[in-house]
């Protein structure tokens, strides 16, 4: 514990050191204005910003983006309470608490609620991910790899599970993101697969590229052919934040810890992220809750159970990227990406090889939640009246970083073509309903998956149900095999509820 | 209705078969009865044409009349949505033609960016793509792409060390004396 402590305290000290708390700083701020505009989601932001780092010092880059994804988390809630305009998934279940609050004239106090909500959330994660990251890690160095293979196998059930969209759409966006990872020269044979002779393929598809491409531009072609038209804005009474009392927190005490407790376990499943804490969170308050059938009429549990699920699950979802180097949501997905573009693999030997980074990153969490808040508390007013940019000047500099990002990796102007191809790729996915997230997971995942796949193949003869006989990845292949059939039993149970109707 | 539902998958189930033959036909020496690099992607696109081939008869033998299993996610949204009311604008009204000379417009920005140099290709670029989308304050547009992609320059050029395309000449020239003034060596 004195070790963990002492290496915290450094992490406080790296943390502000010029550089990276301008760095911090920074990534609040983007991070906040990402969440506050309309057609510009988290994930989306964190992937803009990921090529503004390349030049950066790994520990500086890796602050910079768990900047946004804490601020991310937060700055939406403004929009849902004050304009009825979630800036984000996440920020949904706010509308029908927070914004009823500010209907009957409390749009500062419910401003207030989302602000100690996000604090409160944010800080106890951050202390629950310092103290559970080290054991974690130490489990982790005993997995082999079936056990391994198990894990990510449940990372991208989960993913594909518990998103958004038809399970079918999103098991097939997911293979399709695991044979984009297969492009190229096979590491064992040195077989050229699906490079069709062209030789810029057999250096394989960077996810960078599939990342920027779908997540950005494929957004940006969405919303033009919706001619970007964006909800009209309601108009707001001055804004301000008003703070509730220590009484008033207190009286729903349960709901901060129970919110706080399910954003930090969501967050840990590998493939769930701040949204699915959101809505879980309000759904069991809405029916658990002490005033469960007052919900939806402005209550504060109504904007505490969500907003501290969401910022909790950053802590959460940090846990499995840091110490297995598997991501537990999208945003973590791309900081995964940020720390192998530094050339440093997250995972159990990470916090003997480079520990110092990865507790300034904890510290930086701690750090960046104290910071959202102060802006938040100071700044709210100024930074909501970014909602008056045009949303086609906005897009138009969207493009622009992701095809300057996609140039900047490798300066190759194939990589921007290849961009361009993913963000039509996006948008046929957005139309038809493929979810994206899948499919970036799978790139990312791709190859880690089929080198543990393999590996395991070789070691064990060929004989696969290796993974359901060794204790450890057994019990996680269960859980993740139980992940993807509980949608269908889900839609069974619904499908004989109605017809018994 | 139903044939619209059906393109998607058979395209999909299609393309995957095509991937699949070309998987068969990897190049590499088999060792032993070691799984070759031709598994995985066989493995991936074989449940892919699987999937393809489930969605299309569940749609031919139901026509849609039977719904589908979704993420949990989707499910606690339409739930709560039911409940509360939704939060989001459902835009139903498409422009497939913007949407078209978008994406034509990008595809040839990328094309033309190495010929004019970044700076007036940019400059071009961000012009028309506001204008496209709809913006008609042509003054407000013409300084926000003058300055953004002149920001932009700087930045990159300048700040983060990344060779933006100079361009072919004469344009060359351009470029050159935006960076002899904003110091870019």
């Amino acid at each position: 514990m004195d070790v963990i402590l002492a290496q915290l305290a450094t992490g406080f000290v790296a943390v502000f050191a010029p550089a990276n708390l301008g760095a911090l700083t920074v990534g609040l701020v983007l991070g906040l204005l990402v969440a506050v505009l309309p057609g510009l989601t988290l994930v989306m932001g964190v992937v803009l910003a990921l090529p503004f780092t390349y030049t950066m010092d790994v520990t500086a880059a890796i602050i910079l983006l768990t900047a946004m994804y804490v601020s991310g988390t937060y700055a939406g809630a403004w929009t849902s309470i004050l304009f009825r305009v979630p800036g984000e998934p996440i920020d949904v279940p706010l509308l029908w608490d927070g914004y009823a609050m500010a209907r009957q004239g409390h749009a500062a106090k419910a401003l207030g609620w989302t602000l100690v909500a996000a604090g409160v959330g944010g800080l106890t994660a951050a202390t629950v991910m310092v103290l559970l990251a080290h054991p974690v890690a130490r489990i982790a160095l005993t997995f082999s790899t079936p056990e391994y293979f198990a894990i990510i196998f449940f990372g991208l059930a989960s993913v594909a599970s518990l998103g958004g969209g038809s399970l079918a759409n999103a098991l097939i966006s997911l293979f399709a993101g695991l044979l984009i990872a297969t492009v190229g020269v096979d590491d064992t044979y040195g077989a050229h697969r699906f490079t069709f002779g062209v030789r810029i393929l057999s250096d394989g598809i960077d996810y960078l590229v599939v990342m920027v491409g779908a997540f950005g531009l494929g957004e940006v072609f969405t919303r033009m052919e919706q001619r970007f038209k964006s909800a009209p804005l309601e108009s707001a009474s001055a804004v301000s934040t008003r703070l509730p009392s220590l009484r008033e927190m207190g009286a729903i005490k349960g709901t901060f810890a129970r919110g706080t407790f399910l954003g930090i376990v969501v967050g840990l499943v590998p493939g769930a992220g701040a949204t699915v804490a959101s809505f879980l969170s309000y759904g069991i308050e809405a029916q658990y809750g002490r005033r469960k059938e007052q919900m939806g009429s402005g209550l504060p549990e109504g904007i505490v159970a969500p907003q501290t699920a969401a910022t909790s699950s950053v802590g959460g979802a940090m846990i499995p990227l840091i110490t297995m180097g598997i991501p537990g949501s999208g945003a973590t997905a791309i900081i995964l990406g940020a720390f192998l573009l530094h050339g440093l693999q997250p995972g159990p030997q990470v916090f003997e090889t480079s520990s110092h980074i990865v507790y300034a990153v904890f510290a930086s969490i701690f750090v960046a939640v104290v910071g959202m808040c102060l802006i938040g508390y100071f700044a709210v007013r100024y930074l909501v009246r970014v909602l008056e940019l045009p949303e086609v000047i906005v897009s138009a500099y969207v493009i622009m970083c992701c095809i300057l990002g996609a140039f900047a990796a490798r300066n190759n102007i194939t990589d921007v073509w290849l961009v361009v191809l993913f963000g039509v790729v996006g948008y046929l996915c957005e139309r038809f309903r493929f979810p994206i997230a899948p499919l970036v997971l799978g790139v990312i995942l791709g190859p880690l998956a089929e080198t543990n796949f393999m590996t395991t193949m070789i070691s064990f003869n060929n004989d696969w149900t290796i993974f359901f006989t060794r204790p450890i990845s057994g019990t996680i292949m269960a859980l993740a095999v139980g992940s993807l059939v509980y949608p269908v039993f889900r839609y069974l149970r619904r499908r004989a509820r109605l017809a018994a109707t | 209705m139903v044939l619209a539902r059906l393109i998607p998958y058979a395209l999909v189930g299609l393309f995957a078969g095509y991937l699949y033959h070309t998987a068969t036909q990897f190049e590499f020496h088999r060792r032993g009865s070691t799984l070759g690099p031709d598994f995985w992607p066989k493995l991936l696109l074989g449940l892919v044409i699987a999937i393809c081939l489930y969605e299309i008869a569940r749609i031919v033998l139901f026509r849609g009349r039977r719904g589908e299993a979704s993420g949990v996610l989707q499910e606690m949204v339409e739930e709560s949505e039911a409940k509360h009311g939704g939060g989001y604008v459902h835009v139903e009204a498409r422009s497939p033609w913007v949407l078209v000379a978008g994406i034509a417009l990008t595809a040839f920005y990328v094309w033309v960016i190495l010929r004019l140099g970044f700076f007036l290709a940019t400059l071009l670029y961000v012009f028309a793509f506001i204008a496209l989308g709809g913006y008609r304050r042509w003054v407000v547009n013409g300084a926000v792409s003058l300055v953004g992609t002149l920001a932009m320059m700087f930045f990159f050029m300048k700040v983060v060390y990344v060779s933006l395309p100079i361009g072919e000449e004469p344009f060359a020239q351009l470029t050159f004396w935006l960076m002899r003034v904003m110091g870019i060596r």
